[in-house]
């Protein structure tokens, strides 16, 4: 278990070669969950690879509870990590498997069986020991790759790399819960590496958005949820991602043109390209003078909420409404945003 | 319904019985005559043609000798291309050159290459004599004594079908996942460990597959000890195959050398299939 810091670590694949992971400092805290979220290719497997040390930076450092760890091999790290695809040793039974990361560090064989028979018992694997570890379907497979991490008492830290991705709909919630309940247990610092941002938000404690090679945004998930710091974190996070709508400024307002939506301008917003950006959640229809006016053109039914694609003039924006509505495309809309959940951006980056 | 489905199975039918089935009934047939070159034609003589075949001892010492000189040479040639192959599997300076330089025994003629050995194994005009002598081995009576011919045989078929099993075990090997050897970098694993662990457990399918594919071949052994030895000295280095050529082509006991061929490939059948069935079961658990 440890505290992981990240000094200005960046990472180029060859000199001269853009940034993969353009330099950044940060600290995780000893048995937090932390989570990378990010579309493919934005770094975050770099940042995995980097802290596991599968990978050399090419700048900054990595220090795990203060120690300098970046030039140590990744076998003397005591990092885990559970890969996408998962993996496991075909030749050998589930109890082999789970034992492996002990028998490579010489340790004798009686502990080695307390330490297995415990950690199988927590992941409920117990009465899978005996048989090949390539007969367990997908998700056992990833549990033992898992168990293979926690079977070691040191490990400082648990790196789980889209582990989600292959497994079944149905068993994917089961295995997060066993996640979430082993960071708890256990105290182990956990970063889970994603693409998928429910996973993220309900995972961890605290969401990294990544977008080519930078660290967009640092967060609790409400926060980043509420306070997008880019419109790319508005967009890639939420479902139906947010509204942003073109603004001009006007006598020390921020306005859409062709609605009422408007938001005090800050002092010294300056110049640049200016949005109003809002989540579909904080829409209210209203039948009295609404901020924007405009035609149903789809819906979506989502349980007990519909989404609603409204078309006002040039603008299209989605509004998320309970459900229950005799609504159809084509009928008159009429919606407004609370003044709090108006939020300003200029070249894509929020200013208030 | 599309019954003139069969007229365009046909052709391939027609060739099918002429080229397999044909053949294969003519000599069960003929292997029941005593067709030689003094009485031609198909006679019917019952099963005396096996019943000499089972006394036959050099028949049964060529057979037992093709066994061990194929499983010698497919386990050394097995051994002999995962190692070449590991060795340019990862990023060595020249790999690309030494991929296709290994591969030149493969795609030389088997006769030619047979031909170039035995020059090379003449114990007076060849030239490895002269360099084991000049090392202090001393001369070797390469092709004229037992030991040293079945040696002689071995080598040449080692140095000629070890590329077919680098091919394949490299095309195994390129196409491995990363993410197991990365795991075991993880876990703490070293080098001996992961090859153990990781590396040829996932070899083992592809493994299996080229050594059955060996098997099959190198138990058609004949070519080589043609141009070779001609089955000698003595009959120490005849094959099956060879001393089938011998009884039917050069003695012209057609009866007999059916009957020997015929029984050569029901043994070939049992045991390949027997083979193949244990190593898939070795391989394949699930």
């Amino acid at each position: 278990m440890a505290e992981i810091t990240l000094e200005t670590l960046g990472h180029r694949y060859a000199p001269g070669l853009p940034y993969a992971l353009r330099p950044f400092s940060m600290t995780w805290q000893d048995g937090g969950t932390y989570a990378l979220l990010g579309p493919s290719g934005c770094g975050k497997s770099t940042m995995l690879n980097i802290i596991s040390g599968l990978l050399r930076p090419s700048d900054g450092r990595v220090l795990f509870d203060g120690v300098d760890v970046t030039e140590r091999d990744t076998g003397k790290r005591n990092i885990a990590q559970v890969f996408q695809v998962p993996v496991i040793y075909r030749s050998m039974t589930v109890a082999e498997n789970l034992g492996f990361p002990l028998v490579c560090r010489g340790v004798p064989a009686a502990r080695i069986r307390r330490r297995v028979d415990s950690i199988a018992e927590r992941l409920g694997l117990a009465r899978h020991l005996k048989r090949p570890a390539h007969a367990l379907s997908a998700d056992q497979k990833q549990l033992v790759s898992l168990g293979r991490g926690l079977v070691r008492e040191d490990v400082a830290a648990i790196l789980l790399d889209e582990p989600l991705t292959v497994i079944d709909p149905q068993l994917k919630f089961e295995l997060r819960r066993i996640l979430k309940e082993i960071n708890e247990e256990f105290r182990l610092t956990t970063v889970l590496v994603t693409h998928d941002q429910t996973e993220a938000m309900t995972f961890a404690k605290e969401v990294i958005v990544m977008n080519l090679g930078e660290v967009v945004q640092a967060g609790a998930p409400r926060a980043l949820f509420e306070r997008p710091a880019t419109e790319h974190v508005g967009w890639f996070i939420g479902s139906p991602a947010m509204n942003f709508l073109p603004a001009r400024q006007e006598s020390g307002r921020v306005t859409v043109p062709g609605t009422t939506l408007s938001a005090a301008a800050p002092e010294g917003l300056g110049e640049g390209r200016l949005s109003l950006g809002f989540r579909p959640e904080h829409a209210r229809v209203v039948s009295e003078s609404p901020q924007v006016a405009g035609q149903v053109e789809r819906i979506w039914f989502e349980g007990s909420d519909e989404v609603v694609a409204l078309r006002a003039e040039a603008l299209t924006l989605r509004v998320r409404l309970p459900g229950g509505r005799v609504l159809a495309t084509g009928d008159r809309l009429g919606i407004s945003v609370p003044p709090e959940n108006l939020l300003i951006y200029r070249d894509g980056r929020l200013v208030a | 319904m599309y019954r003139q489905k069969y007229l365009f199975l046909l052709p391939g039918l027609l060739v099918l019985v002429a080229i397999i089935l044909f053949p294969l009934l003519f000599t069960i047939r003929v292997s029941f005559s005593s067709w030689d070159v003094y009485n031609p034609g198909l006679n019917w003589i019952g099963g005396d043609n096996f019943t000499r075949l089972l006394a036959d001892s050099r028949y049964w010492q060529a057979l037992v000798r093709l066994s061990l000189l194929t499983l010698a040479t497919v386990t050394l040639q097995y051994v002999l291309g995962f190692g070449l192959a590991l060795l340019v599997w990862r990023d060595i300076a020249a790999r690309r050159l030494f991929r296709v330089l290994f591969l030149v025994p493969m795609m030389t003629t088997p006769v030619v290459m047979s031909v170039i050995w035995r020059t090379i194994f003449h114990e007076s005009l060849g030239p490895l004599n002269p360099i084991l002598d000049a090392l202090g081995i001393g001369a070797q009576p390469w092709l004229s004594q037992a030991g040293h011919a079945l040696a002689a045989v071995m080598i040449v078929e080692i140095w000629q079908w070890t590329p077919f099993m680098f091919l394949m075990l490299l095309a195994g090997l390129l196409s491995l996942p990363q993410e197991p050897y990365l795991a075991a970098r993880i876990d703490g694993a070293g080098p001996i460990r992961t090859f153990l662990s990781v590396t040829f457990p996932m070899m083992a399918a592809i493994s299996t597959g080229a050594i059955l594919i060996r098997l099959i071949e190198a138990s058609k052994l004949m070519e080589t000890i043609y141009v070779l030895t001609s089955g000698g000295p003595g009959t120490s280095t005849e094959t099956t195959s060879y001393y089938i050529y011998i009884r039917g082509m050069r003695d012209f006991q057609i009866g007999y050398s059916a009957a020997l061929s015929l029984t050569y490939l029901v043994v070939m059948i049992v045991s390949l299939t027997v083979i193949a069935k244990a190593l898939t079961r070795m391989v394949v658990k699930d």
